[in-house]
């Protein structure tokens, strides 16, 4: 094969040295992983994975490597405030770590939150075997990316029994610069035996055309309950790559509820295992692209062990020229018995310009399961909209709550009252007057 | 359109003739020996030679060919396959030895022809034994061709109809899967051996089920198959494909191409049945059936039918699908797929609305046991102009045992916010209350499972005309031995 000139984006992300960090291991590593992206460039809709998401505009841009100013750029607290939410704070700036717009002080006892450049400062051996992880799979260009030029990120844990009370607040935000940037950040989220935790993941910016990527490992152990809280409000200019690795032990429980409102391309790569007799897993999302967005989640939850259960509900609105991407595949591997998994994604088109792409996977190798998925696209019920007009609610009003009301869906059983209030009046800011 | 009807009369005549060449046999050695395996250029001109197909015919094949060679053998499919040496596939053989009586037939075909209760002149045409004497298809077919003629209808193999109505099939062929739409269509379109070619007129109502059963002229249609069939403005076509008995078939690759064209307000119903050898209970051997279907509603209000029961081959791929072009055009498509053993089937449809107001509807009904693995692959797609479309489709998948897998991959593009279109699916074992239920009333576990999944199927079942949906279900309670216990 003959070798074509790389892409502009290749190129620019190749352009800058790599982070020397002084740790052997990783330094080697990140060589490796800058090698094969290099090797491998972007991929391409004729992967499966990337079927429905098409990079060539984003091959044609370049970005300047990391933010040396970032941490002189003057921030509003305000655009991050979220209210039922004003436990420890961990935020970056363009990927940069803001001591002075986290909160670290005074940490409730059992749990641990630092940089992550910080923690492998201390020590870095523990986070060894997470970070050298090797996911030799074809189209992980942004994985690979991440672990190539990742410095900082989150690191968490929480200590066996402990259960935190305040929801920790982690804060990624993009703020405009001279020129466009890629930033990436890498995180390791632990949980022990028996540890709660509630945390809210907050993408927030405004003005800017950043690329940001980020990789996360999410381990909960045995009997760990994590209600995790995703609100992914990115500048509508940028671009935000993730993936997020959840493990879960036995018993241990993962409730997640997301929304995906900004970004123009921003795409979530989610994959549980179940790996743990007992363990539960629920993901409440909604997507919701307009204008040229294209938003896509690709969820993936494998079922490895005897009696797990996962339910997802996700909903999709797409209006004007935006397009909506959602995988959902569920896999039930051999011998996890008493395996049960639902999925549902029901879908809104609210143009003529716009796009649904859906695809529920059911993958089962084992027969004491129940499984079950169901994908709709389609538009408000007739029914309903003749219902509320025929007790004198206008049809643009009618549509409105309607819409409203097939969003709201997704976040009737987050605990967090004041939150979900928040979120509910973002989903309804987000549909069209 | 005057000439077309007098060819049409004239179709009896032709196979009168036709007849008459073939007992006059192809004296050339090729015909005797075959071709040696191996694909080039050559094979093909040779083979288009042996058919005394026109130049046409050959530059077509020819141009498929290099654009078969051009392309990659597709593995998305969830099949695990071995390469196929397509240079070791003779592309013409010699009608093979037949054996004389059933006296020579391999016993457990006989046990399989047995229980599912073929009668027994058919065992003898079924199991590859020299017919004429034994069965008299021909007077039955003769007496059916009278029929289809007066009416208007063509019913011929593919070869015959190359010759005999070049401008039909120069108008059709290619025009609903064109020779490079995939690596397996490719290969067929350069290499197909023959099949059949059904015509109907434009306002006819095909006076009986057409079945390849009783196409006396297209024996031996091998393993690279090709069926087009065309339904002009108005006409109405129930077409019936394979048998419920198990072929005795020695080829291990089938590719075949059906093509479905309905034109305004035109109907056209294609059944399904599939037996192949699936190989042993080891694993061993079976047929590799890779097979492109597609139809096309090109006319407003015109419907196109998929029914199929898949329960034989090693592996399975196939995706009858439709187009919906016309307006108010409606596909469907009701699969009942069996595997057992080491058996693999990656099977679904795709239903493409275009037009305005379309409607499609998919039920498939996946049953894995043994080894097996079973997945349903499908993709309903709404272009931006399909105002109104509507679409609704359904997955049930069936375990039995614990070493099998039930796989569901379909995929939705909506770009028409008038569109509905919905997906639901499950996966499931039979269920202890179920069996207990059976067996409390003192049927057996193997009626039982066997009722079950008749229940199972039964949406689809009805779907078939009625003597196939008895041999259907038949079919399943053979293929199932063994599965339960």
């Amino acid at each position: 094969m003959s070798q074509p000139a790389p892409l502009p984006f290749v190129a620019s992300l190749l352009d800058a040295p790599l982070p020397a960090s002084g740790i052997a291991w990783l330094d080697a590593l990140r060589r490796a992983h800058l090698d094969a992206f290099a090797a491998a460039g972007l991929p391409d809709t004729r992967m499966e994975a990337w079927k429905y998401t098409a990079l060539r505009a984003l091959g044609q841009r370049r970005y300047a490597n990391g933010d040396a100013q970032a941490a002189a750029r003057a921030v509003d607290p305000a655009a991050f405030d979220l209210p039922g939410v004003d436990g420890p704070r961990l935020a970056f700036v363009n990927g940069v770590f803001r001591a002075d717009l986290s909160a670290l002080d005074d940490l409730p006892a059992g749990l641990v939150l630092q940089p992550l450049a910080q923690a492998l400062r201390q020590d870095a051996e523990p986070l060894r075997f997470v970070l050298s992880r090797h996911e030799p799979e074809q189209g992980d260009a942004f994985v690979r990316l991440n672990a190539a030029r990742a410095e900082d990120g989150v690191a968490l844990k929480v200590a066996a029994g402990a259960k935190i009370a305040a929801p920790v607040h982690l804060v990624f935000l993009g703020a405009p610069a001279e020129s466009d940037l890629a930033w990436h950040l890498r995180h390791v989220i632990e949980l022990g035996e028996g540890a709660e935790l509630a945390l809210v993941e907050h993408h927030v910016g405004a003005e800017q055309q950043h690329l940001g990527t980020a990789v996360g490992d999410i381990t909960l152990r045995d009997g760990a309950v994590l209600r995790q809280v995703l609100l992914q409000q990115a500048a509508t200019g940028s671009s935000l790559i993730r993936r997020s690795r959840l493990q879960l032990g036995a018993r241990a429980q993962a409730t997640l509820h997301v929304l995906e409102l900004g970004g123009a391309l921003a795409r979530h790569e989610l994959r549980a295992e179940l790996a743990g007799d007992g363990a539960r897993l629920d993901t409440r999302g909604v997507f919701m692209p307009r204008g040229r967005q294209h938003i896509d989640t690709q969820l993936a939850i494998r079922h490895q062990a005897l009696n797990t259960a996962s339910e997802s509900v996700w909903r999709g609105v797409a209006d004007q020229r935006a397009r909506g991407v959602f995988r959902g595949a569920i896999l039930v591997a051999p011998g996890a018995d008493g395996s049960d998994a639902s999925l549902s994604n029901k879908n809104l088109l609210l143009s003529g310009q716009a796009e649904i792409d859906t695809k529920p996977e059911l993958e089962i190798y084992a027969d004491e399961v129940k499984a079950a998925h169901g994908a709709t696209v389609g538009q408000l019920d007739e029914r309903s909209l003749f219902y509320l007009r025929s007790r004198g609610i206008p049809h643009d009003e009618a549509r409105a709550l309607l819409t409203a009301a097939f969003c709201r869906a997704v976040l009737d059983d987050l605990p967090n009252a004041a939150l979900r209030e928040h979120l509910a009046g973002l989903l309804a800011n987000q549909l069209p007057d | 359109m005057a000439s077309t009807r007098n060819a049409l009369r004239d179709n009896a005549g032709v196979a009168e003739a036709l007849g008459r060449n073939y007992s006059a046999g192809f004296v050339t050695e090729i015909e005797m020996t075959g071709l040696p395996p191996g694909l080039d250029e050559e094979t093909i001109r040779q083979l288009s030679a042996i058919k005394r197909e026109p130049e046409w015919m050959t530059e077509w094949r020819l141009a498929a060919y290099r654009h078969w060679l051009t392309m990659p053998q597709p593995d998305w499919a969830k099949l695990k396959m071995d390469a196929i040496d397509y240079q070791a596939i003779s592309y013409y053989a010699a009608p093979k030895q037949a054996p004389k009586s059933l006296d020579e037939v391999d016993p457990a075909l006989l046990e399989t022809y047995e229980k599912l209760g073929v009668p027994l002149h058919e065992r003898a045409a079924l199991a590859g034994v020299a017919v004429d004497a034994v069965f008299d298809s021909v007077s039955v077919g003769t007496t059916f061709r009278k029929q289809l003629a007066e009416a208007g209808v063509i019913f011929c193999s593919m070869s015959e109809a190359i010759r005999e109505h070049p401008e039909l099939v120069q108008k059709y062929l290619g025009s609903v899967v064109p020779p490079g739409d995939n690596f397996f269509a490719a290969l067929n379109s350069a290499v197909f051996s023959d099949g059949s070619f059904v015509f109907i007129p434009r306002g006819v109502r095909c006076p009986m089920e057409l079945s390849t059963y009783f196409r006396i002229n297209a024996q031996n249609t091998g393993q690279f198959e090709r069926t087009l069939i065309v339904a002009e403005e108005g006409a109405h076509v129930s077409y019936l494909e394979g048998c419920t008995a198990p072929k005795r078939d020695e080829n291990q690759l089938h590719a075949a191409v059906v093509e479905l064209v309905a034109l305004e307000r035109a109907q056209i119903k294609y059944s399904t049945v599939q037996n192949w050898y699936p190989g042993d209970e080891n694993g061993v051997g079976g047929i590799y059936n890779l097979v492109t279907k597609r139809g096309d509603c090109r006319g407003d209000d015109s419907k196109i039918s998929w029914t199929q029961v898949e329960t034989g081959s090693a592996i399975t791929w196939k995706y009858p699908s439709v187009v919906l072009r016309g307006d108010r055009s409606v596909g469907e498509f009701h699969s009942v797929a069996l595997t057992h053993h080491y058996q693999q089937a990656d099977t679904g449809t795709k239903m493409i609305h275009i037009g305005k107001d379309t409607k499609s509807k998919i039920v498939s009904k996946g049953i894995s046991a043994g080894r097996s693995n079973n997945s349903y692959r499908g993709l309903v797609k709404v272009e931006k102009g399909a105002e109104r479309a509507r679409n609704y489709t359904q997955c049930d998948s069936l375990l039995i045992g614990k070493k099998c897998g039930a796989h569901t991959f379909p995929y939705m593009e909506v770009k028409n916010p008038s569109a509905i279109v919905e997906h639901e699916a499950t996966t499931s074992k039979i269920s202890d209350d179920q069996m207990f239920y059976c067996r409390s009333r003192g049927i057996g576990e193997e009626d039982a499972v066997s009722m079950i999944v008749d229940g199972f199927c039964k949406q689809v079942f009805r779907e078939l005309p009625m003597e196939f949906a008895v041999e259907a279900k038949k079919l399943l309670e053979v293929s199932l031995e063994g599965a339960v216990g």
